[in-house]
């Protein structure tokens, strides 16, 4: 069972972040932010090819991770491999020792910089969830028996702020009966609707973790509302960050996402931080926040 | 409904480069009712192809879908005197119409449309595209909505994280196909239904090429 299971069945109060790997493969920088990270976090989350731009992949960088002592948490998203291939996929993340695995639907090509390639959606976050089981109960999607048998510590992703709310809540219902262990939300800025939400799912009785991204500026807070599903940064949080000059952003932001995951904290059981670059003031965070002791 | 669109004059002429004398065949089905290759459209295009220069021995519209070989070739050998001099043909209805009368003549024939999609036809300028022809029919699980079609993914349990206000995160003038699942569903008293876990779908009743002869029980059989 990997730490960050054990963790989260002995009900503690868990953190995660989240690495992008490079286009390219220099991972140089990629592994200073995980070192940055790791005695702060509970595990990482390394991402399949965001927003469907072509990275090096998921896999190889857990490994990495991995082998430095850092528990990595596996994203996979069906949009690029079909059963056959998810699930060898799966198999190798076990020989190497990654257990956690996070099942994504995956963003449409089109929003990345190969929209000429084919989609595949072979599998569903559903039925990936399923094909995890599967191989858990030591056979694979066709019924084919395994010779050795993997672990995982499968998790879905959900969207609180989604609208209508109604369909995103019953696939969540779908993911935990297809075998999702944990919930990282999108990010989540508004604690009232946040509060809402968790009280709609409680009858599912899984464990989440509210999805936090580091505030960085008006801007990108004004794109997000736009462009990214689900999200939507309250006007009154706009200005705040947009009324302090560009050094003290980093500051402010940490105080916005502080007082964010102070607020949420008690109705969940973790955080997922998302930062985009700003790994640097995780540890700050966690102290505004009160999930550290200061240094 | 089979939706077919006129090809570019240009890239028909193109085809016919090397051709002097043509006939024309146009579907009386799809493509009349979609105003792409019935009466008026296959007259249209003989005037234009005159107009390019080319000998227009004849042209006629199938009474019954250009893609039934019987009542193409009756049509064909009924014309034979303007059929027989032509050197190429221009067929206006979907691939399928296109190769019926390629089968049935020793002279090349082309396309003058492109075949887009099998669509609802809502009125004589709107349709849209509600069957992929996939071979396992979903709806009566999806409350006759087809997320196959519908959802730019074809997921089989649900919304993926990327709809915004209803509509897809592909195109955001769209609706999410499996929004509307779940609202169908609610207005039907079905929402039950939403919990049942689809497994992945079995391409392998994809038949494609598809063939079906169904006096050939024992190919029946193997589906």
């Amino acid at each position: 069972m990997s730490n960050f299971a054990e963790s989260i069945a002995a009900d503690k109060f868990v953190v995660t972040a989240e690495v992008g790997p490079p286009k390219g493969t220099d991972v140089a920088h990629l592994l200073e932010m995980a070192e940055l990270l790791r005695d702060h976090v509970d595990a990482i989350n390394v991402t399949d090819q965001q927003s469907s731009v072509m990275m090096l992949g998921s896999l190889a960088v857990c490994h990495l991770l991995h082998q430095r002592g850092i528990e990595p948490v596996f994203q996979v998203t069906c949009r690029d491999r079909n059963r056959i291939a998810l699930q060898s996929d799966l198999l190798s993340a076990a020989v190497l020792g990654i257990e956690n695995v996070l099942c994504l639907t995956g963003d449409y090509v089109t929003l990345g910089d190969h929209p000429q390639a084919k989609p595949v959606f072979d599998l569903d976050s559903v039925t990936l969830l399923r094909a995890v089981a599967a191989l858990q109960e030591g056979h694979d999607l066709a019924g084919k028996p395994l010779r050795g048998v993997p672990a995982f510590f499968p998790g879905a992703v959900v969207s609180p702020g989604a609208n209508p709310l109604g369909p995103q809540i019953a696939k969540m219902e779908k993911k935990v009966a297809a075998g999702a262990r944990f919930f990282q939300t999108q990010a989540v800025y508004d604690p009232a609707q946040f509060e809402a939400f968790v009280r709609r799912v409680e009858y599912l009785h899984v464990p989440i973790l509210v999805g936090i991204i580091l505030l960085k500026s008006a801007a990108m807070a004004r794109f997000m509302n736009r462009n990214v599903a689900g999200v939507n940064v309250p006007d009154g949080l706009i200005e705040e960050i947009g009324s302090v000059p560009r050094p003290d952003r980093p500051a402010k932001a940490v105080e916005i996402a502080a007082r964010l995951i102070r607020d949420v904290k008690g109705m969940c059981q973790g955080v997922h931080v998302m930062t985009l670059g700003w790994e640097r003031y995780v540890p700050q965070l966690l102290v505004e926040s009160r999930l550290a002791d200061e240094e | 409904m089979i939706i077919t669109e006129q090809k570019e004059l240009d890239e028909i002429l193109h085809s016919l480069e090397g051709h002097e004398r043509v006939f024309l065949v146009g579907c009386g089905i799809c493509a009349t009712t979609w105003s792409t290759g019935g009466e008026k459209e296959t007259r249209e295009m003989a005037a234009r192809l005159a107009e390019a220069g080319k000998d227009c021995t004849g042209w006629i519209v199938t009474e019954e879908a250009t893609c039934d070989v019987r009542t193409t070739r009756r049509l064909l050998r009924r014309n034979k005197e303007q059929v027989g001099p032509a050197d190429a043909l221009l067929v206006l209805a979907c691939g399928a119409g296109v190769q019926t009368v390629a089968a049935l003549v020793d002279v090349p024939v082309y396309p003058a449309l492109d075949t887009l999609f099998l669509a609802r036809l809502q009125n004589l300028s709107v349709c849209d595209e509600r069957c992929r022809l996939c071979g396992e029919c979903i709806l009566a699980d999806t409350a006759a909505i087809c997320p196959v079609t519908l959802c730019p993914k074809g997921l089989m349990n649900g919304p993926c994280g990327g709809y915004e206000d209803g509509k897809c995160e592909v195109d955001r003038e769209r609706d999410c196909a499996w929004v509307a699942i779940y609202e169908r569903m609610e207005m039907l008293g079905q929402l039950e239904q939403f919990k049942i876990i689809h497994e992945p779908k079995d391409w392998s009743k994809d038949r494609h090429p598809g063939f079906i002869n169904k006096r050939d029980k024992k190919a029946l059989g193997r589906g």
